[in-house]
């Protein structure tokens, strides 16, 4: 039942998200929520003279893009609110995912810690471990829309508040492409065909990471809603009645199978982590990479010329059902506070405060799309990512990647899948297959 | 001490061969600690750096604080170990050379700690050290890390232990001295050359940890190295650079104080046999 | 004698603290991964109780595979004892009667074990790099282009690629044990065994490994547990892949709880792990003492 309205309120989102769009446009007039938060913060920081402190997780790491991002929005945050200080741990990616859990389920969890949206903090949430953010929302309103939380928003109560609101798409090697002679692909054939002639040249087409398959499901994820459109691979992917094992779904799976076997991947993906495959990528070694808005940040720094880079959506696999501005991401990472904090009011309220400086901040340095609408000066922000901004707020929806969607044992089983699908143990049809078996379980 | 003529240096030719393939991952780390990104993942994997970025090493100390990561990182080791030798010997003893009944199943349950992977035990274990208020502190590792080193312990001791022959006991025995007199005495004194092996595979289980490490300690001061370590890996993109150095920083010291220990290590086994 | 080695009093301080400290961080933890393991559950919400259906899953379900990573460990476990075994025996056995520069030589071939598994694991991807890995630009180099291979990442590949790091990181470790081992055998029985017109090769098959035994008992011990339990590396190489062609029951069990959620699920395989390992220490316990007598 729960799985059901969750769904259902995503899927409306989803349409919502037409005219909601993300980061908005550039509007310089204060909103009153602006003199309203004022009032609330007076009020509280009045009652509470006593120094308080806040403890806060999250994976941005020093070498993390959003560190500089998380540190100015609580250098902010407690500037504004001389008797609150912030405490910021840090942890690596991947063991966050075990810690928060074993925190989780051991009851040792900070006031406020980050986490992901959609299927992976549903069980937080029905065990009643995190705070319900309603009462607070009501000065943000304004600011960061409720469509923009839906992957956060559980029986039509918002829990957390998103960071950014990142999208995938297919960054490609301007230089590559112009020596090359090569267009901008706009459907899969265009691609197939893009991909040929770069093969012909003896340049491999994409660079991309198996072994870490979280890569490849950024590009198959966007293939299948080019393929089957959003609301039809949102259904099927939530469990509402919508059977995977369908043709527009085996379309995307045997799409990446013939680029495969055509030989556009990078060879030994399956055996690469992320960071191998995209200094390829770096290198100018392959023409193109499919993954989520934050390489915008890391092609500032990593090449040797950031210039050689640009951006464009995944092509569309089948014009009936989706359009080229229909995209997978979304705000996935996200900021929450324990159910069992000490200050809920204090804590809520820093949730939306700090959310939207790191939303600021990392859009600043060309890090992350914002999730927060944008109402100050953004005219330093590097030329790339103000093109995926703008394919952002042209949207005209957002499907948010699979294996975050997905409850935890679905999306585990998702991406073994999608290897086995890779190495060519199992067939499109296959996969389809196994996908809706696992689904319906 | 004979050695053979012929094959005499053929043998050193090959064992020098071995000796340089086990240094290889020294070299290599120091190599790319000093590159940038590109260097370590395409251009230059083992060659020298084409451009030394000592800044990696900056970057590692300051950013990434190993200095205090690497003393926590020895505290809880070296509790470990103390903690580790004292109560194996100890018990060992019991269990080898004591009489009574049931030693022999308490010998295999202490060897069903061999048995246990240690991810299986940290929902576990994490919730006993929470409901002890332990969490968060140099104990919420020490007595985990013993507790698992107690088993290899046990056995090294018991190997060492039977080379003990059972006459110094008796003698001790019959000069009137007490339990607590043969074992101080005694057995101790004996067992020098386990302590040191003891030591080293210890040390090696608890240096390197990582998911305990993890899961029990969020506050950063107590945190140890390999988390540390870890935490220099961005959710998106590594810089190995800094990490190499990282890792330098950590290793070196351990291969140092390795290579002084072995020449102990080797004396006190050698005097250890020359008693014997 | 007897007297003082029944003192109870004695028995009980000398065993009290192991005991304590092994039952709180080892049994009782074994005994809540055997009751997790009859449930569903995903670790924070509450667990519903499914008695042996996990046990069941376990040995027939195709998708989780465990059969085929109890297979590996297995696979990796004899590997150890045949290959890297002997290989360890082989150098303490010449380090142990005396070469030049043999503490230099003792100290050099343990580094890789101080070595942190971080290193290790991303120095053998560097090696195994398709593109510009040591080993294939080494058979390019010498001619033998066909048999270069995306070493990691070929599933028939796989499994043999992680293995190689695996055995050649604890060499060191169990040369260690037996290196030490022979320095404690006493120079007088090398001595009179040469007097005696015995020659080296005898000599070691003779005095020196039966000397050896309980040494090589606890190396036996640990190369098997030790693969049984294999985790680190394997994780850092593979994570289990290619779609599992690299998996043992370690890395499925770590993906089960804390990438599915299914906590009930991963118990399962832990007192799967630890009841094989168990079982295996009896076993090869009981192998070397019949040896003995």
């Amino acid at each position: 039942m729960k799985k059901k309205l969750v769904a259902l309120i995503l899927s409306m989102a989803m349409v919502a998200s037409l005219t909601a769009g993300c980061g908005g446009s550039g509007s310089t007039t204060e909103s009153s929520a602006d003199t309203a938060k004022e009032e609330v913060t007076q009020a509280e920081s009045g009652s509470d003279t006593e120094q308080i402190t806040l403890t806060l997780w999250s994976i941005a790491t020093e070498s993390d893009a959003f560190a500089s991002a998380y540190a100015q929005a609580i250098a902010d945050y407690e500037a504004e609110h001389p008797n609150v200080k912030i405490v910021h741990e840090t942890f690596e990616n991947e063991s966050y995912k075990t810690k928060i859990k074993s925190a989780i389920a051991a009851n040792e969890l900070p006031d406020i810690f980050f986490t992901w949206g959609g299927g992976f903090s549903q069980p937080f949430v029905n065990a009643g471990k995190i705070l319900p953010l309603e009462d607070y929302y009501g000065n943000y309103e304004d600011l960061v829309s409720r469509a923009t939380l839906a992957n956060i928003t559980y029986d039509d109560t918002i829990y957390g508040c998103g960071l950014a609101c990142p999208i995938n798409g297919i960054f490609y090697n301007k230089k590559i492409f112009d020596e090359q002679g090569l267009e901008i692909p706009k459907t899969g054939e265009e691609l197939k065909e893009v991909c040929r002639k770069l093969i012909d040249a003896g340049i491999t087409p994409f660079g991309i990471s198996v072994k870490d398959s979280w890569v490849l499901a950024q590009l198959h994820d966007a293939l299948t809603v080019k393929s089957a459109g959003p609301e039809k691979t949102a259904a099927a992917v939530t469990k509402q009645g919508q059977s995977y094992n369908d043709p527009d779904f085996v379309a995307s799976a045997q799409f990446i199978k013939d680029l495969e076997e055509m030989g556009a991947f990078l060879d030994g993906a399956a055996g690469l982590s992320n960071d191998e495959a995209s200094q390829q990528f770096y290198g100018g070694n392959v023409a193109m990479y499919s993954t989520g808005s934050w390489m915008a940040g890391s092609l500032q720094t990593d090449p040797e010329n950031p210039e050689d880079f640009d951006y464009m959506p995944v092509p569309v696999l089948n014009s009936a059902n989706a359009a080229l501005t229909d995209f997978t991401g979304g705000p996935s990472d996200t900021l929450v506070a324990s159910a069992s904090t000490q200050y809920p009011d204090i804590a809520g309220e820093a949730v939306f405060e700090l959310a939207k400086g790191i939303s600021k901040y990392a859009y600043l340095s060309g890090a992350a799309i914002p999730s927060f609408k944008v109402d100050y000066d953004d005219s330093e922000v590097n030329s790339l990512t103000r093109k995926l901004v703008e394919n952002a707020n042209n949207a005209t929806s957002f499907t948010l990647w699979f294996d975050t969607l997905m409850e935890a044992e679905d999306a585990g089983e998702y991406l073994a899948l999608l290897q086995e699908l890779y190495v060519g143990n199992l067939t499109p049809e296959e996969f389809a297959r196994a996908m809706d078996e696992q689904l319906s379980k | 001490m004979k050695k053979f003529k012929p094959g005499n240096k053929i043998v050193m030719g090959l064992l020098i061969l071995w000796g340089l393939i086990q240094i290889f991952p020294i070299y290599w780390m120091l190599s790319f600690s000093l590159k940038s990104n590109a260097e370590i993942f395409g251009e230059n994997v083992i060659g020298l750096p084409k451009e030394w970025l000592w800044e990696n090493y900056q970057s590692a100390l300051t950013v990434g604080n190993m200095g205090l990561y690497f003393m926590n990182s020895v505290i809880v080791t070296g509790g470990t170990i103390l903690l580790t030798a004292i109560i194996a010997i100890m018990a060992t003893y019991a269990l080898k050379r004591m009489i009574w009944r049931g030693r022999g199943t308490a010998n295999s349950i202490f060897m069903l700690g061999l048995t246990v992977p240690i991810h299986a035990a940290i929902l576990p274990v994490f919730v006993i050290l929470r409901n002890l208020k332990m969490t968060n502190s140099y104990q919420a590792l020490i007595l985990p890390y013993t507790a698992f080193a107690l088993a290899m312990a046990i056995l090294i001791c018991g190997s060492f232990m039977e080379n003990i022959p059972r006459e110094l006991e008796e003698a001790a025995c019959i000069d009137g001295s007490s339990i607590y007199g043969i074992f101080f005495k005694i057995i101790l004194p004996l067992m020098k050359p386990a302590l040191s092996t003891i030591s080293i595979f210890t040390f090696l289980q608890a240096w390197n940890e990582l998911m305990f490490a993890v899961i029990f300690i969020s506050d950063s001061k107590y945190r140890t190295l390999s988390v540390g370590i870890q935490t220099l890996t961005g959710s998106y993109t590594t810089k190995w650079g800094p990490i190499g150095a990282a890792l330098v920083i950590a290793t070196f010291p351990t291969i140092v104080l390795y290579c002084f220990m072995s020449r102990k290590i080797q004396e006190s086994m050698v005097a250890g046999a020359i008693k014997g | 004698m007897e007297k003082v080695m029944k003192n109870k009093m004695a028995i009980a301080v000398f065993l009290i603290p192991a005991v304590v400290l092994f039952t709180g961080i080892i049994i009782i933890p074994i005994l809540m991964s055997g009751y997790y393991s009859l449930l569903k559950w995903d670790g924070v919400t509450e667990g519903t109780f499914i008695g042996l259906q996990n046990y069941i899953e376990l040995f027939t379900s195709k998708s989780a595979g465990f059969t085929k990573t109890l297979g590996n460990a297995v696979l990796l476990a004899v590997l150890s004892v045949c290959i890297q075994l002997p290989i360890s025996l082989l150098l303490a056995l010449v380090l142990g009667k005396g070469v030049k520069f043999e503490k230099a030589f003792v100290a050099v071939f343990f580094i890789p074990v101080i070595i942190a598994t971080v290193v290790i694991g991303q120095l053998w991807m560097k090696i195994y790099n398709p593109e510009y890995g040591l080993i294939n630009v080494f058979l390019r180099a010498v001619g033998l282009e066909d048999w270069t291979r995306a070493w990691l990442g070929d599933q028939k590949t796989a499994l043999f690629a992680v293995f190689v790091p695996i055995l050649w990181q604890y060499v060191g470790y169990h040369m260690l044990l037996m290196y030490a081992g022979i320095k404690s055998i006493s120079p007088e029985l090398r001595e009179a065994a040469k007097i005696d017109g015995a020659k080296e090769f005898q000599i070691a098959r003779y005095v020196t490994i039966p000397m050896l035994k309980p040494v090589l008992k606890v190396s036996t011990i640990f190369a098997v547990t030790g693969s049984l339990k294999a985790f680190d590396l394997i994780y850092v190489l593979t994570n289990g892949g290619p779609a599992h062609a690299s998996e043992v029951p370690a890395t499925l069990m770590v993906s089960m709880i804390f990438g599915r959620n299914r906590y009930g699920f991963g118990s399962t395989i832990a007192i799967c792990i630890i009841f094989l390992c168990f079982f295996f220490s009896m076993l090869i316990g009981r192998i070397f003492k019949t040896e003995v007598e």
